[in-house]
């Protein structure tokens, strides 16, 4: 078995007495494709506000790569330059710039404030832009507005600002809220085609969305790994069912 | 290199429609002037103009870091009058040195190098109760010098700044307060006699250049007025060629949603902060080109209420279009003079009487609360309004 | 006995011949010989001349000398100018004067105005007059006149003074008076004591003072002068050896001293030898040397040597260095006492005393930071809760302030009892604000919740158009707002540490605020729902509280506590329509440093604010605004490092 592309250490962190984590260890192979689901509270976006160097834990360890590279007291966007992508729960894609400008933002290119001044066009980066366009499927929308995108079409927007980033583990939370049953469908699809290329990490509430990826499933509840496994594992396992399944 | 600046022109028109306006303008005045026309224009409405492009370019500067940086900065005044200080220094310095060398010329001994300096002191220093040139005045006599540091001293305090405040992550309101705590800070600390830039007198006299002794205001007023349509020209193109990039692209990003941006990958203090320091320069050279025309600077000018009507004029102007920031400062900064001045038409209205001396304060907070309500995007809005009326 | 009287009466007559029958009603005493001995110096009145009588009168011991000396003093001394004789006089309704005998004050004679003439001693004479009657004066009946001797006495105590002093201390009954006699006797037995053990008992008692007269007191018998080595006696009271180049002594002074002392010759300075050389110019030349070489100092010294060597002007030479030629000698500080016990305990007083007054000062200075601390959190407690609890920027704060001091100032005009009009105005210009507050949020901020930078600006635009309404309403000039009687002065604790009323009210006002403002927070149904729409906002609306109506009462609420705070801000300083610009940005800084969000936060806020501008200026008094740019630069660095200020919420609610 060859070594874990993030691996997270005992973490635990606390707000005003609150224990937001508490010891949650979790790791996650180069190519896989996970689901994390929890209640309300279990902490899914504080690990990922943690992996991706928005909160410092209290204790613990974050690991990346095969150089086994410690991510705290990283910045947010050296973490991003390491490799890691982020989806928010909302979809986050810049409403006042066209579609085509959200993606050659997010396009894995020098992020050095001269190389971006004196930036210029080139058909590389207009075709690798296309590329991504028609994987999300909005290749004939380019120059729109993405504010004027239906909420569906930002979701994916924003799924295909990650992917142009190219990182090499994606942080999704959240993506089919909001969306209609094919949207989903697309969804699924879009997600499991990234994690032919990358590690990809999704949490979310809807059993059924889960189900669909079909993948490994982490359950978290009160900040530590409550149970993993496969989907059916995971729901026969008894301390899921009373803390989530069986609400 | 010159091949990308044709193809940028081409494809942002808009910028040769300004830069033509502002030409033809330009030419306007120059021919209508009293020194090199027919002399419809006074030489001091010239002026008035001249000053009125320094602001439309420090409203350029503010448009870029509040409407497009998303960085409402109340301290951008301030380097306006940075940069009119470090001018002012060369200004002051080098008249004085030809005044007092010329009362001194038939003195029954020719002065010493160490005479000279403490009449020049004397006589810039007396108001303040000194004498002795204060060492930061110790490249006063140099121009190049004193041009360098219009950029470095306010691009110094600019990046100093920002980086503190960058760093810490100190956004929104928080960031507008703090800017303005710097530029109350920077004014009272001028307003001191030990500043070392003589207190609340200030700097004054610098609307005579030295060595140019013999040429009649009339002229030189013309000469500052180009130089200051120079300046916003370039200006113009400087904050286009930003906005219409991927430079645009990250600083409107990050006005926007900043969080988005660094999870991006990009080190948003960074942006923030280059922005930040090329705006205080670009305003720091307007106001080196402001004060040769004005004739005086001194610490009230600085005070943070300027930069809070810089972030009005940009705001009645419109946001997040460079044009829109210099229809705003000129409109604003035009009628301003027009009725403070007096010459606005006071109404009767039987015993009520509205001098608009005291009156227009009045009436600008209450029309700025108006377009803040009804009209956010400011006059520039109406333009928008106009394109999607006719592309309909 | 007789023969006394007799030889008396013959020199009596001796002295004075005058007409028989008057002559024989005048009392002869010692009084009346010395007066008729010395009337023409009386009458002339000059100091010289009349001290010597006036000792002469004191030492007569006569209740009836002294009070001669008091009329003399008051100038209700007259001389008839036949005979230059002296009286007391009565005037009549007639317009006519009696004449008085001065030793019993009965009528003597009567006279028009026109054959009299008053006898008026200039003001130094009467001073001295004065000082010889304290002693006298101190055992006076009346408590009036003692207090005035007292008073005198404190003024310009002599060594004469110590011992009715001491005699008048032992039948003091006043214990007041007592007290300051006490203070004043060992005062002048720190200076005029005989011995020198007592002087020093006397300074050693002396350190529980801190008023400023005993400071001065001992400083006058530390003070110093600063002397040459060699020209001192052996027994000169030496405080230390001083070398010149110092800031307390100069080169240029020591070297005055070595003039003085015949040691050296002046140096001619650089504009004295600029003159001479200017003197010595004969056809455009000055010794061979050409003018417009002279632009340097290294030429105008050529020329000068140049000169020297001539013999023309006063020697110089370039190693001719003061610096060098005071080193040479030893100077020394000498206390003006020669008693070197008395200077050292004098020494070891003054330093326990400035200890005293150090730590007093720093009392005054936390006090004083005290103050301008609740004045602080008056002012921003109001911006807190509409920028903390509503997230929006009020930059009209401060012209709600000024509102509030305009209210009171108004009240003032038709309610003319201080006390009163302040009672009427308090509530006032709370509804005002209120109200001003309500309009504002419903008409302007409402609209703008979530556009935080724009209430930023349209408050602003507020603010420009209040203050330019009040300057056309009330014009430019500052109004007063005038404190009620009982607010007037200060208490005093000691000599050094004070505080006036009205600060204390103003912190008594803070305490009150902030007490008043927990319980509406935390304890009223109002609070519980003001914190639900802070927090969840949508939440709030479903669980039945209308969040319009509580964020139109949050504002109103800060802005009426703005109001009061702008009544009990222009009971102490001008009410102007800038008063409000002053406090604004200190206002915002007082939030942002406490940290957004809650009371304690903006208390804390303003408590260091408050204390560190303070600070500041009591390491630097002569600059405030100095002090004022290195506290705001305090702040913009404090924030880097709590960037939500000292008391700050954690977590995730607070970052988004």
């Amino acid at each position: 078995m060859n070594e874990a592309l993030l691996e997270v250490n005992n973490i635990s962190v606390s707000f005003d007495g609150f224990k937001a984590i508490n010891k949650l260890s979790f790791s996650i192979f180069e190519g896989e494709l996970r689901a994390v689901i929890g209640p309300n509270g279990a902490g899914k976006t504080t690990f990922m506000d943690i992996v991706t160097g928005k909160t410092r834990p209290d204790a613990g360890e974050v690991i990346w790569g095969e150089k086994n590279f410690s991510l705290l007291n990283r910045s947010e966007s050296q973490i991003a330059q390491l490799g890691i992508g982020r989806k928010f729960q909302k979809p986050t894609v810049f409403e006042e710039q066209s579609v085509y400008d959200n993606l050659l933002l997010a396009l894995e290119n020098d992020r050095q404030p001269l190389s971006v001044l004196f930036y210029r066009r080139n058909q590389s980066d207009d075709a690798k832009i296309e590329e991504i366009a028609a994987e999300i499927g909005l290749a004939d929308r380019l120059e729109r507005r993405a504010g004027d995108l239906s909420h569906g079409q930002k979701q994916w927007l924003e799924i295909g600002m990650l992917l142009a980033q190219e990182p090499r583990l994606l942080l999704v939370d959240e993506p089919a809220a909001g969306m209609t049953l094919e949207e989903r469908d697309k969804t699924v699809a879009l997600l499991r085609r990234a994690a032919k290329t990358r590690a990809v990490v999704v949490v979310e509430h809807d059993m059924d969305f889960v189900r669909k990826l079909d993948c490994r499933v982490t359950v978290l509840h009160e900040g530590s790994v409550l149970a993993e496994g496969s989907l059916d594992h995971v729901t026969e396992n008894q301390d899921v069912i009373d803390v989530y399944l069986g609400r | 290199m010159g091949g990308v600046l044709t193809k940028f022109l081409m494809k942002h028109p808009s910028i040769l429609v300004f830069l033509g306006i502002l030409s033809v303008f330009t030419l306007f005045v120059t021919v209508g002037s009293e020194a090199f026309g027919v002399g419809f224009i006074s030489t001091s409405l010239v002026k008035t103009l001249g000053k009125t492009l320094c602001f439309c370019l420090i409203a350029i500067a503010m448009d870029l870091v509040w409407g497009y940086c998303g960085i409402l900065s109340l301290g951008h005044f301030a380097f306006f009058g940075l940069g009119g200080y470090m001018i002012g220094m060369w200004l002051m310095y080098e008249r004085t040195r030809l005044i007092v060398e010329n009362s001194m010329a038939n003195a029954a001994l020719p002065p010493t190098p160490a005479e000279i300096q403490e009449a020049i002191g004397t006589q810039i220093f007396g108001v303040v109760g000194g004498a002795e040139i204060p060492t930061i005045w110790m490249f006063a006599h140099s121009l190049p010098i004193q041009l360098a540091l219009v950029a470095l001293v306010p691009g110094l305090l600019a990046f100093v700044f920002g980086w503190l405040a960058f760093r810490s992550r100190v956004t929104g309101v928080y960031l507008s307060i703090l800017t303005q705590a710097m530029t109350l800070a920077l004014a009272l600390y001028l307003f001191q006699n030990d500043s070392g830039l003589r207190g609340n007198n200030g700097l004054s006299g610098l609307q005579n250049i030295p060595g140019l002794e013999a040429m009649p205001q009339s002229e030189l007023s013309i000469y500052f007025f180009l130089l200051s349509a120079l300046a916003l020209g370039v200006g113009f193109l400087i904050a286009k060629l930003i906005v219409e990039n991927k430079m645009g692209n990250v600083i409107m990003g990050i006005r926007d949603n900043e969080a988005r941006v660094r999870f991006l990958g990009y080190h948003v203090e960074t942006y923030k902060l280059f922005i930040f320091v090329l705006t205080a320069i670009m305003a720091a050279i307007a106001g080196a080109i402001y004060y040769p025309q004005a004739g005086i600077i001194n610490p009230a000018e600085i005070a943070p209420i300027a930069s809070i009507y810089l972030a009005v004029w940009v705001a009645i102007g419109g946001r997040g279009r460079i044009y829109g920031a210099v229809i705003g400062a000129a409109l604003v900064s035009m009628l301003s003079s027009w009725f403070t001045g007096g010459q606005a038409p006071n109404i009767e209205l039987g015993p009520l009487r509205v001098v608009w001396v005291d009156w227009w304060l009045v009436l600008l907070g209450l029309s700025f609360v108006a377009v803040t309500l009804y009209a956010p995007k400011g006059v520039g809005g109406l333009f928008d309004l106009l394109k999607t009326e006719r592309s309909k | 006995m007789l023969r006394i009287f007799t030889i008396l009466m013959a020199i009596f007559f001796a002295v004075t011949p005058i007409v028989g029958q008057e002559a024989n009603d005048i009392v002869a005493t010692k009084l009346s010989i010395a007066v008729e001995k010395n009337a023409p110096n009386i009458i002339k009145g000059s100091v010289k001349t009349a001290s010597p009588i006036i000792a002469e009168l004191v030492e007569t011991d006569d209740p009836a000398a002294m009070r001669f000396l008091s009329l003399w003093q008051e100038k209700s001394l007259w001389y008839r100018k036949t005979d230059k004789r002296i009286f007391a006089v009565k005037e009549q309704e007639d317009g006519s004067f009696d004449l008085l005998d001065f030793n019993n004050l009965e009528v003597v004679a009567n006279l028009p105005k026109k054959q009299i003439k008053q006898i008026k001693p200039n003001s130094g004479l009467r001073a001295l007059i004065a000082e010889s009657l304290v002693a006298f004066r101190l055992l006076n009946e009346d408590k009036q006149v003692r207090q005035e001797a007292v008073a005198n006495l404190a003024r310009s105590g002599k060594a004469q003074h110590l011992q009715p002093l001491r005699a008048a201390l032992l039948i003091e009954q006043d214990q007041v008076l007592k007290n300051e006699m006490q203070r004043l006797e060992t005062l002048l037995t720190v200076q005029f004591g005989e011995t020198s053990q007592e002087r020093v008992e006397a300074i050693k008692s002396t350190t529980d003072s801190l008023s400023v007269d005993t400071r001065a007191n001992l400083n006058r018998i530390v003070a110093t002068q600063i002397k040459l080595n060699s020209e001192l006696p052996e027994t000169a009271n030496i405080a230390r050896v001083i070398s010149p180049g110092s800031t307390d002594f100069s080169v240029e002074q020591a070297y005055d001293l070595l003039i003085a002392a015949d040691l050296a010759k002046p140096i001619p300075t650089v504009s004295e030898r600029k003159q001479l050389l200017i003197d010595n110019i004969e056809n455009g030349k000055v010794d061979g040397f050409t003018i417009h070489n002279l632009a340097t100092e290294k030429n105008r010294d050529a020329a000068y040597l140049s000169l020297v060597a001539d013999g023309k002007v006063p020697f110089w030479s370039p190693g001719l260095n003061a610096e060098i030629l005071v080193a040479q000698y030893e100077f020394v500080e000498v206390f003006d006492e020669p008693d070197a016990n008395v200077t050292t305990a004098a020494m070891a007083a003054l330093d326990t005393i400035e200890r005293k007054v150090a730590m007093s000062e720093f009392a005054d200075v936390a006090l004083d930071g005290l103050s301008l601390a609740s004045i602080y959190f008056l002012a921003a407690i109001g911006l807190a809760i509409t920028f903390g609890v509503m997230g929006v920027i009020n930059m009209a704060h401060g012209e709600f302030i000024m509102m509030g001091a305009y209210t009171g100032y108004v009240v003032q005009q038709f309610i003319t009892n201080y006390t009163v009009s302040i009672i009427v105005a308090v509530p006032l210009a709370f509804g005002v604000t209120f109200m001003a507050g309500v309009l504002m949020e419903r008409l302007v901020i409402r609209h703008l919740y979530h556009r935080p930078l724009e209430t930023l600006l349209a408050t602003f635009g507020i603010s420009v158009a209040l203050q330019q309404l009040a300057k056309n309403i009330f014009g430019t000039q500052a109004r007063p707002l005038t404190a009620p009687e009982w607010l007037d002065g200060a208490l005093v604790i000691n000599d050094v540490i004070s505080i006036s009323w009205i600060r204390i009210a103003i912190f008594g006002l803070s305490i009150l605020f902030f007490v008043v403002l927990m319980v509406v927070l935390n304890k009223t149904r109002f609070g519980l729902e003001t914190r639900a729409v802070t927090q969840n906002r949508r939440m709030a609306a479903n669980m039945g509280i209308n969040p319009n109506l509580i964020n139109m009462l949050t504002f109103g609420l800060g802005s009426g506590i703005a109001g009061i705070a702008g009544v009990a801000i222009g009971l102490y300083a001008k009410v102007t329509s800038e008063m409000g610009g002053d406090y604004i940005v200190q206002s915002f800084m007082t939030v942002v440093v406490g940290g957004v969000g809650n009371i304690w936060g903006t208390l804390a806020g303003a408590v260091m604010i408050g204390f560190l501008q303070k600070g500041i200026e009591w390491f630097n008094p002569a600059n405030t605004l100095a002090a004022q740019t290195y506290m705001i630069i305090f702040i913009i660095i404090f924030i880097q490092f709590r960037p939500r200020g000292i008391i700050a919420l954690k977590g995730r609610a607070a970052g988004d």
